[in-house]
């Protein structure tokens, strides 16, 4: 596709440019200035008040303990997370894929729903589940014999309940991401393979999974900046305790600059996790560049 | 101290704010628009819309009130927009970045000093002199102190809470207190004897995550919080609080984790037979708990030195970037009339600022209310310093290492009181 | 399909209906516990406060009440709030034809700078959005932008994992398809809107639902922007309905029910009629 129309990419890519250009690119270099100065609301109301204080927030935030702590959380929830969630979408698109009838596609429509359920209805109806007293869950177990967990008052369980919560909002939009690829693979790769006899789990392994090369890319890197940034179900659910048990950086990050109006500590903290977004993804990307060639 | 200098400043227009107050309620808005337009002869004939914020899940009960307004002033219509109270900050973020906002502002007590100091809202010291509704002396003193920063009023009272102790009187009566405890070591002793009822029985419910509690019952051991910006939570005052209220947790006479709303434990056979908590919870124990009717009480909270309560709310201020600070001082002297405060408690269930209000039989002739209405005059908001928030945040995580950790309450206190000076100094 | 099974051999029609029947389980095993909080929301929303705090909680309403639904009609403004959401869902299907064309440009054409571009749209998906809400307000508000509808859908318009999403899709578009549509003498812009477009339908479906969601529950934008109730959205009433203190549970779960019971059937719908209509073309 050379040298066709010189005009034409510009053209279908301007208008997006433009508008990320004003709402993200102008906002991003604006906020690069603010975490090099001491603004906080008075600064916001009068800009005489803002002092420019160098990498002085940047020193803070990588020395606050709070925040390190919420960089570990971090970890935490993109090492279970992450792979959880791209197996576990995978497998339920490649489940309801395989059945291809009418029953199987109430599936879809089944697993899909959490995501598309307004966040603060999903704290009210998650509160009430982990509900150490009288949630459903401990419900089930105190009557099955078992013990009462601590969904959410011991901060490592508590880092867990909150991963099973986003898995069960998550899997959805991965899901349909995963059955919109395994439905535009060709009919007539199996058709062939069958006629060679090869077993669904062979057709599964060198046909599906190679083809779908690409959506488990997209997959894998959007779902990684998307746990790197974690928020909602803390912010929901826990409000970063027990004992900043499940604070994330981006909880951090938010409290300090909305809650406190610290608008350049913030702004540093949240530059400091960009930067370690960037430099995860483009690992990422190199590695699966180099798994694709060899 | 400051609010002596306050209501001296305003004294002129006191007595007449009280003898107008009271006696009818239009001529006293009347007199206000007259003494508003005074200043501004031309703003009088001019038609304004003011625009109004107000925090909550409607606008309706505020829009109610507009009407009301404009009915009696037909040059001023108004224009309301209820803000959730969940993102009210972020939404007041961007105004003041932008100084477009509204012209009348409800602001939480707490988030005064904050954007007091940000220049956010405007001083109205000079112009409470025109309106006798808006006098110091009507209002509650600790709900005047919420108004005031450095020096200067910076709104005006408008709702007012603060917490009570709520108790059952049957299962408090059967371990052998037939009045609710009076002082801080009867507290302990009640609760340590509810406790001993049985598995699953607690004494009293105190909110580990409450921003208020431990500052509420510190102020009551004599501690001072904040002295000349300097932290004083390494005093031994602060500390013995700390200690007496973590007493409760670890001998768990106050559940943690319990998970369970109060309106679901303190029905029933009382597993948490007693809590501290604000007015809003009488109509819901009303509601929610029918079957325990005549078997609980409100109380003024017990004492150490005092038995000092919180006090919250909200106050209205006017936007410092306003065009029309003459007509919103006239909606704001129409709101803070006694029979406007009624009406917005019947509307809304939240209760006035104004102690004339408070004489109203609906009030003063209930019995739970009375005993707000008597916390009320014994009751201070949380130090307005603007890291406040900042600072009672800190002390929950703090407060949490101690009474979920077993941290060292000398060691904690420590690094908060270093870190809380921190942000003082800012 | 059918044609397809009876032309495979019989012993393994067999063993796949077997399989079918296993993972026919397991799916309706999760499937239960995918759908038990969703279930407790909307069978909650017909409680009465009482029964929702009542200890053991109860699965099904004891008695049926519409109450919480009335009030959000009678005392909450939840027909504006309808009204406004739709139309902003409706405008940010601009935003998805943007975002195709800017994936088709990305994918297809190779220019001066494209993938240092590419990599600047990606970035922009990777800082945390807190962080550039106060100067995005400012920029709208000197762009006098407050206070409209434009200015709610705009900052929203572009989705940076919208526009990587086309691209990775349309990259694996056959190119002899195109060139062959080009030597048929159509124009750069004739052939995205039909070849491309139609071609594209499965991943059209996926941002169709997704843009359709995040306008519905668009929540920060018209709260911020708004100076008006009149621009209130469903989430922003939502949001009204969390008190200061204490929360009505049954009014809340009635007002999320609310929300998520029209994007189910859009689901449902868009389901059944795009993804399938993609399946039998290309089938054929």
């Amino acid at each position: 596709m050379k040298g066709t129309s010189k005009a034409a990419p510009y053209i279908f890519i301007g208008p997006t440019l433009l508008l990320l250009a004003v709402f993200s690119l102008l906002p991003i270099l604006v906020a690069v200035y603010i975490s090099l100065t001491d603004m906080d609301l008075a600064g916001l109301a009068d800009y005489s008040n803002i002092k420019f204080i160098g990498l002085k927030n940047y020193a803070d935030v990588l020395g606050d303990p709070v925040f390190l702590v919420a960089l570990r959380n971090t970890l935490f929830y993109v090492v279970i997370g992450v792979p959880l969630v791209i197996i576990c979408s995978l497998g339920v698109a490649l489940m309801i894929n395989f059945g291809r009838n009418r029953a199987f596609k109430v599936f879809r429509v089944v697993y899909y729903l959490p995501s598309v359920t307004n966040v603060v209805a999903v704290a009210v109806v998650w509160s009430y589940l982990y509900n150490p007293g009288v949630g459903l869950f401990n419900y089930i177990l105190t009557s099955l014999g078992f013990d009462k967990v601590p969904w959410l008052t011991d901060p490592t369980i508590a880092k867990l309940s909150l991963i099973l919560l986003a898995l069960w909002r998550g899997i959805g939009l991965n899901m349909i991401i995963f059955i919109a690829a395994l439905q535009g693979i060709s009919r007539s790769y199996y058709e062939a393979a069958q006629l060679d006899g090869a077993s669904n789990w062979q057709q599964l392994t060198r046909i599906t999974i190679p083809m779908l090369r690409y959506a488990i890319v997209f997959v894998s890197i959007t779902t990684m900046i998307g746990w790197l940034q974690f928020f909602e179900e803390p912010f929901v659910m826990t409000q970063g305790g027990p004992l900043n048990g499940t604070v994330s950086a981006s909880l951090f990050i938010y409290q300090n600059g909305f809650q406190f109006s610290n608008f350049g500590y913030a702004a540093a903290g949240s530059f400091v996790l960009f930067f370690i977004i960037i430099a995860v993804t483009l690992l990422q990307l190199r590695l699966q560049r180099k798994q694709a060639e060899e | 101290m400051r609010k002596r200098i306050v209501s001296g400043v305003v004294a002129t227009a006191v007595v007449a704010g009280l003898l107008s107050g009271c006696a009818s309620g239009n001529n006293n808005a009347n007199s206000g628009t007259n003494s508003g337009s005074n200043n501004d002869a031309t703003n009088a004939e001019e038609k304004v819309t003011l625009s109004v914020w107000a925090m909550g899940d409607s606008s309706k009960p505020m829009e109610q009130m507009a009407e009301a307004f404009t009915k009696e002033n037909p040059n001023i219509t108004v224009k309301v927009q209820a803000i959730p109270w969940g993102s009210a900050h972020d939404k007041l973020l961007t105004a003041v970045a932008s100084k477009k906002g509204p012209d009348v502002l409800q602001m939480g007590t707490t988030w005064m000093p904050e954007f007091a100091a940000a220049g956010a809202i405007a001083d109205l010291t000079s112009d409470l002199a025109n309106y006798p509704e808006l006098a110091a002396d009507n209002f509650f003193s600790g709900t005047v102190t919420s108004t005031q920063f450095d020096g200067k009023t910076v709104g005006v009272p408008w709702l007012a809470e603060t917490r009570v102790l709520f108790y059952r009187t049957d299962v408090l009566s059967s371990v052998g207190y037939d009045q609710a405890p009076k002082t801080w070591d009867e507290l302990l002793d009640v609760s340590k004897k509810l406790t001993e009822r049985g598995k699953d029985k607690y004494g009293i419910g105190l909110d580990p995550k409450e921003p208020t509690l431990s500052f509420m019952f510190a102020r009551q051991n004599g501690a001072t919080l904040i002295e000349d910006n300097k932290a004083q939570f390494e005093q031994p005052a602060y500390r013995d609080t700390v200690a007496y209220l973590n007493e409760f947790f670890q001998n768990g006479y106050a559940p943690v984790d319990l998970g369970l709303d109060t309106a679901q434990t303190f029905g029933g056979d009382g597993m948490v037979p007693m809590f501290i908590s604000g007015p809003w919870m009488i109509k819901t124990v009303k509601d929610q708990l029918p079957d325990i009717e005549g078997k609980w009480a409100t109380a003024v909270l017990p004492s150490k030195e005092n038995n000092m309560s919180s006090l919250g709310g909200s106050n209205l201020t006017v936007f410092n970037y306003t065009e029309h600070k003459d007509a919103a001082l006239k909606f704001i002297a129409f709101l803070s009339k006694p029979e406007i405060q009624l009406e917005w408690m019947n509307l809304t269930g939240e209760l006035p600022a104004n102690m004339k209000a408070w004489e109203d039989p609906q009030l003063s002739d209930d019995a739970n209310m009375a005993v707000v209405g008597e916390q009320l005059k014994n009751a201070e908001p949380m130090p307005l310093v603007k890291a406040w928030d900042n600072i009672s945040q800190n002390f929950l995580k703090t407060f949490e290492q101690i009474y979920r950790a077993d941290a060292d309450i000398d060691a904690q206190l420590k690094d908060f009181n270093a870190q809380s000076q921190q942000l003082l100094d800012k | 399909m059918s044609k397809q099974a009876r032309t495979a051999q019989s012993s393994a029609s067999k063993s796949d209906r077997v399989q079918k029947w296993i993972i026919g389980l397991i799916l309706t095993v999760f499937g239960v516990a995918m759908i038990l909080p969703f279930l407790w929301m909307i069978l909650s929303s017909f409680k009465t406060e009482a029964e929702i705090k009542q200890i053991p909680p109860t699965l099904w309403p004891e008695t049926f009440t519409f109450d919480s639904f009335q009030k959000l009609f009678t005392e909450m403004d939840f027909t504006t709030y309808l009204v406004n959401t739709l139309l902003i869902t409706l405008f940010s299907f601009v935003g998805l034809l943007l975002n195709a064309m800017a994936g088709f440009g990305f994918a297809k054409y190779r220019f001066k700078g494209r993938d240092k571009l590419f990599l600047l749209v990606l970035a922009t998906m990777m800082i945390p959005g807190q962080v550039t809400m106060i100067p995005v307000y400012l920029i709208l508000n000197s762009m006098h932008l407050t206070n409209t509808m434009l200015g709610i859908v705009l900052p929203g318009f572009i989705s940076a994992f919208g526009i990587f999403l086309f691209r990775q899709f349309m990259s694996a578009l056959p190119d002899e398809i195109l060139e062959a549509t080009r030597l048929d003498g159509a124009g750069e812009y004739g052939m995205f809107l039909r070849i491309v477009l139609p071609m594209s339908k499965p991943i059209l479906a996926v941002q169709a639902i997704l843009t359709f969601i995040s306008g519905w529950n668009s929540f920060l934008w018209p709260l911020i922007i708004a100076n008006d109730e009149k621009l209130y959205t469903l989430s922003v009433g939502l949001q009204l309905l969390k008190g200061q203190h204490g929360t009505d549970y049954a009014l809340q779960m009635a007002g999320a029910a609310f929300m998520v019971v029209p994007i189910m059937i859009i689901f449902v719908f868009f389901q059944k009629h795009i993804i399938e209509n993609y399946n039998i073309s290309g089938m054929k």
